[in-house]
């Protein structure tokens, strides 16, 4: 089927223009803006950030007849490892996004959209700006938008390295000039969120999806997909395949397509051995359950894991498990912002344990350790950095323990399976 | 020389704290265009700010000291940063980082007697489709190997960036 | 009005009440660290983790409001892995030096341990991440970055209490601490709410440091006398030595304490505490001395004034009007203080200095008494000999006595309040010491209770008035404080 975000030849504003852009938001603007909550809903549009929130809904939560300024986030915070296609979409079909915050800004009821992008991205921050400008220029943002008297403005605001400003709630204490520790909820942003005022924060992908929907219909993209998993997805493929990359799919589709149809299979002379499959926090799977697999939200949390984001990190046999959990250690233990007591302790505890493995100082009691350390992480801190970095190790340590046995008794695995 | 807060920044700071309704949300902005001058944010940049913005100095230090772009000691003239996460790792990263280390004979964290190059590792850089990718200074450098690498170095030491 | 459930029983609580202050209506204690009923909810130690049934999650009891039909857990099995959990975390990277740790005894680590006890450590002494230990960060406090468990009340406190913003968390993860500006001294007025809100030992007062272990501490309920505020507080002290002051937190007056408040003990054990009577420079036994000044004012009589002060007791006040009016049968004396009142830096400090100046006027409407002016000009005319005064209350008359130079006799704690040119001295027991009763800027009765007892041979002020009235030549026969109180509206 034919791409619906990742386009050609559309970055440029005159182009995006041609190939019809810009005619959703003129056709938004002449709805009421319930009228476009309710086709978003239709749809069936869910996030393309990791938590997959229905987003029709999401808009529906903020309250109509409040006074006072409500405001449109866009999560650009793009940093989950194995994730790099709100990158690839931005640099390829920016308009789309504008186009997408723009009706989104309508149904809302927003005056303003901030575009939180991580610090960087600065080349991306620079076509961003280029394309807010000329859409500024064309009248599609900025003051009585297409002379429907509604005004909406869009400016991009740069992070300045720190992965835990993609959780919304630390994104937004971040883009008012704090420090990005997440909020405790309740209050929801859709209530108390930006400045205080009603907020909805949006992933890249999702918004790029909304001008489609407007212009096609929900039912039309409800179509798509596999039932409560509608519409396409990117998905972006890293490590040992030939043609690792960003790739737009129907959710539903197998990921063993993916990886043999899309990326031309491993590598020559790498044999698979576990993906993961939705960016690093997620649960990996072993090679038999990744062939298995569909993907979209439904089959992987039956198959315990998650679409998240839709990174797809491809492992082979080479690679030591207990080496890669060191690695995503590392991050998650850099990264816990430091405010919940089970992330700040528990994420430098398990880096210092695979740091014992790696370094042939571990027991196999050690084992048992780093899985209920991980174990007292989960669902006990005010956001789910922490279930980031135990789902990984609970996942890690059940279905390749024999690696981590050979590193306590001595031997350093290089990749040998258990 | 440390950051001097210039009537032609305060100008262009005013534009950026205008894009919020609060103007101590451009504060991690200001940081980063104050970083842009030197390289680094000095302590008296941190006071400038706290004044310009009307907020409590510690705020500023908690800020500038949570977000790791920030750098509060000169850095080279060419920052070089080597993703590490699992990506670029499965891709050789730490083979690359090997070789500027020998290369440039400095350690992660440290910078070059010249003053050319500092040598950092760092976390996904989000480009993990092109991996290994090393930033340097804000532009991105993908699919490296030691050849592209070693050339990379070349263009550098002659005050070169490549596009 | 929801009405719900925890650990089986009901209750109904006011819509916006968190389960935490729920479980405390019902007698049920939630671990925290974190949480401060005065500071803005941070959740983020992660210790008041409870059961909430249908919630999928344990939920924090300090953030979580009350809803109609809630069924909560506090003790489950669940609950208390999760606070046993919880400990264990902050204990990883604890030093563990509880032996040279002024908090051991009163440290929410330890106690929360011997409650969930943990196994032994399994974290290697290797691992530990490694802070700043002990440092100075100003004139009360000391930081020990190393056992601080990051619960951030110290932040919130200087940000949201006296407003001065002097903390912050640098850093971030488990490498984050507690810092403020290199150079700068956290130096507000109430730095030392740090050192009591502060859960562990991180920060700790450097006048109470090393100085006694605080389950050897006795604790006394009495009343902060350092200003008109009359905040409500708790002496610690041991084998007749008082170590350091605490709020005991009230809804009518104060959770916090002043800095300068907690320090007041200090001049009760001060080297310039007077226990001898004092004749021009000179100490001398406190018969003689005693014996001396009612000599002189035996001499004077009519042509003796008396001056009541705010710093003293209704009690001693009282004692004070009757050695004029039944003793003396003089006219000249004043109760007369009316000293603007009120909270001059939004938080506790009060404009007047004075612990009673409110009580005093209830001694003035009891037995009447000259204005401040009118003794002031009897005494500067020269028709006053003698003047009997409390050593601060004479600085309400410091010109007239310097004008005419009367025999002045006042009363003191300690040498460094001597007015000069005093001619006598006489020496009585602190509040600290003896009860009194005082009237705040609210004009809420409060009575100190004695912690410590007073020097040897050092008494209650209305048992000296008593001695002098005795001495001069008449005689009021009090046997008590409460018998001074005749007549004065109680």
């Amino acid at each position: 089927m034919e791409n619906i975000l990742l386009k050609d030849n559309v970055a440029e504003i005159e182009a995006y223009f041609a190939a019809g852009g810009y005619k959703p938001l003129k056709k938004a603007l002449g709805l009421k803006p319930a009228e476009v909550i309710d086709e978003v809903k239709k749809s069936n549009l869910r996030g393309r950030g990791g938590a997959g929130f229905p987003c029709g809904l999401k808009w529906s939560f903020i309250p109509r007849d409040l006074e006072g300024p409500r405001y449109l986030v866009c999560n650009a915070d793009e940093g989950e490892p194995g994730t790099f296609k709100d990158r690839e979409l931005m640099l390829r079909n920016p308009h789309a996004l504008l186009e997408g915050m723009a009706i989104a800004g309508y149904a809302i009821g927003a005056g303003h959209g901030y575009i939180y992008i991580r610090g960087e991205f600065a080349a991306e921050t620079g076509v961003l700006d280029k394309a807010i400008a000329a859409a500024r220029a064309k009248g599609f943002i900025g003051k009585n938008i297409l002379g429907s008297g509604f005004n909406f403005e869009i400016f991009t605001h740069r992070g300045a390295g720190a992965y835990i400003c993609g959780e919304e709630t630390a994104l937004l204490e971040s883009l008012e000039g704090f420090t990005g520790q997440p909020r405790l909820k309740p209050p929801f942003p859709a209530i108390k969120g930006l400045f205080g005022s009603p907020t909805v924060i949006n992933n890249v992908e999702t918004l790029a999806a909304v001008p489609s929907i407007i212009e096609k219909g929900g039912d039309w993209y409800a179509a798509i997909g596999s039932g409560k998993s509608a519409g396409t997805k990117l998905f972006c493929v890293s490590g040992p395949v030939s043609r690792p990359g960003v790739y737009e799919l129907p959710l539903g589709a197998p990921l063993r397509d993916l990886l043999e149809k899309n990326c031309g299979g491993m590598k020559p002379g790498r044999k698979l051995k576990a993906v993961i499959p939705g960016g690093s926090s997620t649960p990996v799977l072993t090679a038999e359950e990744a062939k298995a697999v569909k993907l979209d939200y439904e089959s992987l949390a039956a198959a315990g894991s998650m679409l998240g984001s839709g990174a797809v990190i491809v492992i082979d046999e080479s690679q030591c498990m207990v080496k890669l959990l060191q690695v995503l250690a590392r991050f998650y233990h850099h990264e816990s912002c430091g405010q919940c007591t089970p992330c700040r302790e528990g994420c430098g505890w398990i880096e210092k344990l695979l740091n014992r493995f790696e370094e042939g100082r571990a027991s196999r009691g050690d084992i048992d350790t780093l899985y209920s350390v991980a174990d007292g992480m989960l669902g006990r801190t005010i956001c789910p950095l922490a279930d980031a970095m135990a789902m990984p190790v609970m996942s890690f340590v059940k279905k390749f323990r024999g690696e981590f046995e050979a590193h306590a008794d001595g031997k350093i695995c290089k990749g040998v399976r258990s | 020389m440390p950051f001097k807060f210039t009537e032609e920044f305060r100008a262009r700071a005013e534009k950026i704290c205008a894009r919020y309704p609060r103007r101590d949300a451009a504060l991690i902005p200001l940081l980063l265009e104050m970083q842009k001058e030197k390289g680094y944010i000095a302590e008296e940049g941190l006071d400038a700010l706290a004044l310009f913005l009307q907020i409590p100095y510690s705020r500023v230090k908690g800020v500038a000291t949570f977000y790791t772009m920030f750098n509060h000691e000169p850095v080279g003239k060419y920052h070089l940063q080597v993703c590490r996460n699992i990506s670029c790792h499965m891709a050789g990263s730490e083979s690359l980082l090997g070789r500027l280390r020998g290369r440039l004979g400095i350690a992660e964290g440290e910078t070059t007697r010249d003053g050319l190059f500092t040598l950092s590792a760092v976390e996904c850089l989000g480009a993990c489709g092109a991996a290994p990718v090393m930033q340097v200074n804000e532009k991105y450098f993908e699919n490296l190997d030691e050849a592209k690498l070693d050339a990379l170095l070349e263009e550098l030491k002659h005050g070169r960036l490549p596009h | 009005m929801p009405t719900i459930t925890i650990d089986g029983k009901s209750l109904e609580v006011a819509k916006g009440t968190t389960l935490l202050e729920a479980a405390q209506q019902l007698g049920v204690y939630i671990p925290r660290y974190c949480y401060h009923p005065k500071l803005s909810i941070a959740g983020n130690c992660r210790m008041c983790l409870v059961e909430v049934e249908k919630a999928p999650k344990l939920m924090t009891a300090c953030s979580t409001e009350a809803f109609e039909g809630m069924v909560v857990h506090t003790a489950s099995d669940r609950v208390k892995a999760a606070r046993r959990d919880v400990l264990e975390y902050l204990l990883i990277n604890h030093p563990l030096d509880c032996p040279i740790c002024d908090q051991a005894g009163e440290c929410g680590l330890q106690d929360y341990y011997m409650d969930y006890s943990l196994a032994k450590s399994r974290f290697s002494q290797a691992d530990k991440v490694r802070r700043q230990k002990r440092r100075a960060v100003g004139p009360q406090l000391v930081l020990d970055n190393e056992r601080c468990i990051l619960c951030t009340r110290c932040v919130r406190f200087c940000s949201e209490v006296t407003k001065t913003s002097e903390l912050c968390v640098v850093e971030r993860g488990d490498h984050s601490f507690i810092d403020l500006k290199e150079g700068k001294a956290l130096d507000n007025d109430y730095t030392l709410n740090i050192a009591d809100i502060c859960p562990v030992g991180a920060f700790t007062s450097r006048d109470f440091r090393f100085k006694q272990r605080v389950w050897f501490l006795k604790k006394t309920p009495t009343v902060c006398l350092g200003c008109a505020t009359g905040c409500l507080i708790e002496a610690h002290h041991n084998e007749n030595t008082i170590y350091r002051l605490v709020p005991r937190p009230n809804a009518e007056t104060n959770t916090w304490l002043c800095d300068p408040g907690r320090l007041t003990y200090k001049a009760v054990q001060a080297g310039d505490r007077l226990v001898k009577g004092v004749i021009k420079n000179g100490l001398i036994d406190l018969e003689p001395a005693l014996r001396e000044a009612a000599a002189r004012i035996d001499e004077a009589r009519a042509a003796v004034a008396v001056l009541g002060s705010p710093w003293l007791s209704v009690e001693d006040n009282a004692a004070l009007a009757l050695l004029a009016k039944d003793a003396l049968k003089t006219g000249n004396y004043c109760f007369d203080f009316n000293t603007e009142q009120g909270i001059k830096d939004g938080i506790l400090i009060n404009k007047d200095p004075a612990p009673n100046t409110n009580g005093v006027k209830l001694v003035k409407a009891a037995h009447g008494g000259l204005s401040l002016e009118e003794l002031s000009r009897r005494i500067t005319s020269g028709q006053v000999k003698v003047v009997l005064a409390e050593a601060r209350a004479a600085g309400f008359i410091k010109d007239a006595l310097k004008a005419a130079a009367p025999r002045l006799i006042a009363f003191a704690s300690n040498r460094g309040e001597i007015p000069a040119g005093s001619y006598a001295t006489l020496p009585y027991a602190s509040y600290f010491e003896v009860p009194g009763t005082f009237l705040n800027y609210q004009g809420l009765r409060r009575r100190t209770a004695p912690s410590v007892e007073a020097p040897e041979g050092v008494k209650p002020l209305w048992a000296v008035i008593n001695k002098l009235a005795a001495y001069s030549g008449t005689s009021l026969r009090l046997d008590s404080a409460d018998e001074a109180l005749k007549g004065v509206r109680s």
